[in-house]
């Protein structure tokens, strides 16, 4: 097989990039101009673990569960943080990154770098193995915890009060569509959102999202040239996206705040296509009054059209979420088998 | 026959290379590894789930569309042969399933919610 | 020519085709977002280190249909080259109603990429599913009128009639509308740009988020299976398949197929994409009707 490992050792370096706090404002930028790195959207595509920034100790659970989800021979490696993690390469020089990431790739191919082991041990979320009648871990179809977790249960859908399940857990905070360190109570029908609750505010950043409203319109190529290019009213960047239709791909309308500002004319600002007119104000308005309702798609857009800035004013104004919805808030990593 | 046997054929080859695929690295999954990506997060219960089919009335009307479909494979046979009264047959049937979706728009079926 | 031979070809045909457009694909993506160097074979070291990787099952996953939606996709791609004729005489599936054996696979791509986003037990996966049957059941319908227009002056179901009325005038001028409406179908086929509502961006992947190691190898191979698949199904019944001076049949299949693929995948990293809610408006208040549209005026021209 050494075919195959030499043919793999020349392949981009696939990086997931996970980000704390005081991550630098153009970090995205840095990494899409780095040769020979390829950042991927989810830990299972990933070979590296890149923490950018220092994750804050009220997340550490949910970095370690992150690093346990990459497949076999994996690293991690930090810049600009201060988390400890056992086994990660320490990244002090910008001019480094390329050239350190590609010798650990090709050093875990042929294994004479040993993948990272998990932090986490090897339990499963909820005993189920021997329980019940099949052993499955439950009684009947629904009771119990088969297969290690509960089934979801039924609540009204706010539409039109169908009785079907609804899908209630945190988002984040190490999802690329989300902004980084948000982490979300969202309760789902579907695709649609029912019910949302701030369990994380999102960091505090200089990072201008431009190229990610850009990617969530499906132009990765587009959201890529924005990050290389010097300038943010780039006029090649500019036709392009002109051309594209993402203005018209977002609905008009979408996510208004009080000050008649939506989804469309702050992608203008953000992708350099207007002047900045007017400020935003963002008092008075929270996640709750947004994103209920939205399908997924939209939600997304909705929540990375703002500064980050209005984004935590957002955030502060949304409403204290109903005790019952937060039952599986941020601790619950502790019976999620986690070693601390 | 042929036709079966290449198809069988087909999908024989596509689930040996599948397969194949997974003959290079192997290592069992453990448990932290197996948790659905949620970002770092934890969910409470499984994924699967009865969703709302949002849009199960446009099914309806798709279905009906398909069955539209049954007529046209011999209708597009013989359209040449038939001439213009084939046209205008189509032509009726067409109006009359468009007037479902313009009642069916009416009513909001292409609306998410 | 005999069977066998016909195998091969399409065999070669497809892996060489499944190359290119994976190439085609870096080099777009690499000149729309102004990054230079790096080799172009890319994509090919990123499957070798793909399979070299671990293949991560999820808790409780339904293995059996990853496992199928995978080697289905990857089929149904094949499927559709197969009943496209390489020559005047060699085809692998001779079927006198091979548009609708073609149909059928269309229709299946919705159950298979549906059963990938099922299959891992994970959330975003399953809202990938969920939004790409919303998507992937009405623009058939645009697929099936345009298909049924090019059937219409060969007055046969039959895919090697279609390319032979096709001698004195290629499709995509008799009937404009048709090729147009036909690749925004490929689009969503192959989970690609504008109508990639199943593996996209604002679910961190999709249908493919849990996939790792070999299937997520296999996922790619499947799509772009699919892509060539599609082109050539396209290539055949609205530029005239084989038909050419000079050259040999394949020759020119293989040339218009590259030409529909690089469309295809130029459109996917150029358009936007719309939430899924103004999408399903879109196919139904105005795409439909152009289809209908697209169905009058071929009826008319084969009249005439």
């Amino acid at each position: 097989m050494s075919w195959l490992a030499k043919m793999a050792g020349l392949a981009e370096v696939p990086v997931f990039v996970a980000f704390g706090e005081g991550a630098p404002a153009d970090a995205a930028s840095v990494l899409a101009k780095a040769p020979g790195l390829r950042v991927v959207e989810t830990p299972r595509a990933a070979a590296i673990l890149f923490v950018v920034g220092t994750v804050p100790k009220a997340l550490l659970p949910q970095l370690h569960r992150l690093h346990d989800q990459l497949p076999h021979p994996r690293a991690s490696a930090l810049w600009h943080s201060r988390n400890e993690l056992p086994g990660a390469t320490r990244i002090e020089e910008i001019a480094n990154i390329s050239v350190l990431l590609r010798a650990i790739h090709r050093d875990l191919l042929v294994g004479s770098l040993k993948s990272e082991p998990d932090f986490l041990s090897d339990a499963p979320p909820n005993e189920w193995r021997g329980i019940g009648p099949h052993g499955q871990g439950g009684k009947g179809m629904m009771g119990g915890t088969p297969y290690g977790r509960p089934m979801a249960m039924t609540a009204a859908d706010l539409r039109d009060g169908l009785d079907l399940d609804a899908y209630t857990a945190d988002f984040g905070p190490f999802l690329p569509m989300l902004p980084a360190g948000l982490v979300l109570t969202l309760t789902l029908q579907g695709d649609t959102i029912q019910n949302v609750a701030v369990a994380h505010p999102p960091f505090e950043t200089q990072e201008q999202r431009g190229w990610v409203l850009l990617n969530l319109l499906g132009l990765p190529a587009l959201a890529e040239r924005m990050l290389r290019a010097t300038n943010i009213g780039n006029a090649t960047v500019k036709r392009l996206i002109r051309l594209s239709g993402a203005r018209a791909a977002i609905p008009e309308g979408l996510g208004r705040t009080h000050d008649g500002s939506d989804v469309r004319t702050r992608f203008d600002l953000l992708t350099g296509t207007s002047e900045p007119i007017f400020n935003l104000h963002v008092q008075q308005i929270g996640l709750d009054d947004l994103l209920i309702g939205l399908e997924w798609h939209e939600a997304m857009l909705v929540l990375n059209s703002f500064d980050n800035a209005s984004l935590r004013a957002i955030c502060a104004n949304t409403s204290d979420p109903e005790p019952d919805t937060m039952a599986g808030g941020m601790d619950h990593g502790v019976h999620a088998g986690h070693m601390s | 026959m042929t036709t079966l046997i290449a198809i069988i054929l087909i999908f024989a080859f596509s689930m040996l290379f599948t397969a194949a695929l997974r003959a290079g690295a192997a290592g069992p999954s453990t448990y932290p590894q197996k948790r659905p990506i949620l970002g770092g997060s934890d969910p409470e219960t499984h994924a699967w789930q009865r969703f709302h089919i949002r849009y199960y009335t446009m099914t309806l009307l798709f279905v009906a569309f398909e069955m539209e479909m049954m007529f046209m494979y011999p209708w597009a046979v013989v359209f040449v042969e038939e001439g213009p009264k084939a046209l205008a047959e189509m032509g009726m049937f067409l109006v009359i399933l468009s007037v479902g979706i313009v009642y069916g728009w009416r009513e909001g079926i292409f609306r998410w919610e | 020519m005999s069977v066998a031979l016909t195998l091969m070809i399409m065999l070669v045909f497809m892996i060489v085709g499944m190359l290119i457009a994976a190439v085609l694909d870096t080099f777009f993506y690499r000149w729309l977002a102004g990054r230079t160097g790096g080799s172009l074979l890319t994509p090919l070291y990123a499957a070798a280190a793909e399979v070299s990787r671990q293949r991560i099952s999820t808790e409780a996953p339904d293995r059996m249909n990853w496992f199928l939606s995978i080697s289905g996709f990857l089929t149904l791609g094949a499927i559709g080259l197969a009943v496209v004729p390489l020559g005047p005489q060699s085809v692998v599936i001779g079927l006198e109603t091979s548009v609708v054996l073609w149909g059928a696979c269309e229709s299946l791509v919705v159950v298979l990429v549906f059963l990938h986003g099922w299959s891992p037990n994970s959330p975003l996966a399953l809202i990938g599913a969920y939004r790409y049957v919303a998507i992937g059941l009405p623009i058939m319908l645009l697929s099936m009128f345009v298909l049924i227009a090019a059937a219409l002056p060969a007055e046969s179901l039959d895919l090697r009639a279609i390319v032979t009325s096709q001698e004195d005038l290629w499709n995509v001028i008799r009937q404009p509308l048709g090729l147009p409406l036909f690749i925004l179908l490929g689009l969503s086929l192959t989970l690609r740009g504008p109508l990639d509502y199943a593996d996209s961006a604002d679910l961190a992947g999709g249908t493919s988020i849990e996939d790792s190691g070999a299937n997520r190898a296999g996922w790619q191979v499947a799509r772009l299976s699919m892509l060539i698949g599609f082109s050539a199904v396209a290539a055949s019944a609205f530029l005239g398949g084989y038909l050419g001076p000079v050259l040999p049949g394949v020759v020119w299949l293989a040339f218009k197929t590259l030409t529909i693929m690089t469309v295809i995948i130029a459109l996917s990293h150029l358009l936007a994409r719309m939430p899924v809610a103004r999408m399903l408006g879109l196919i139904w208040k105005v795409l439909l009707p152009i289809a209908f549209l697209d169905l009058l005026l071929a009826g008319l021209v084969a009249l005439a």
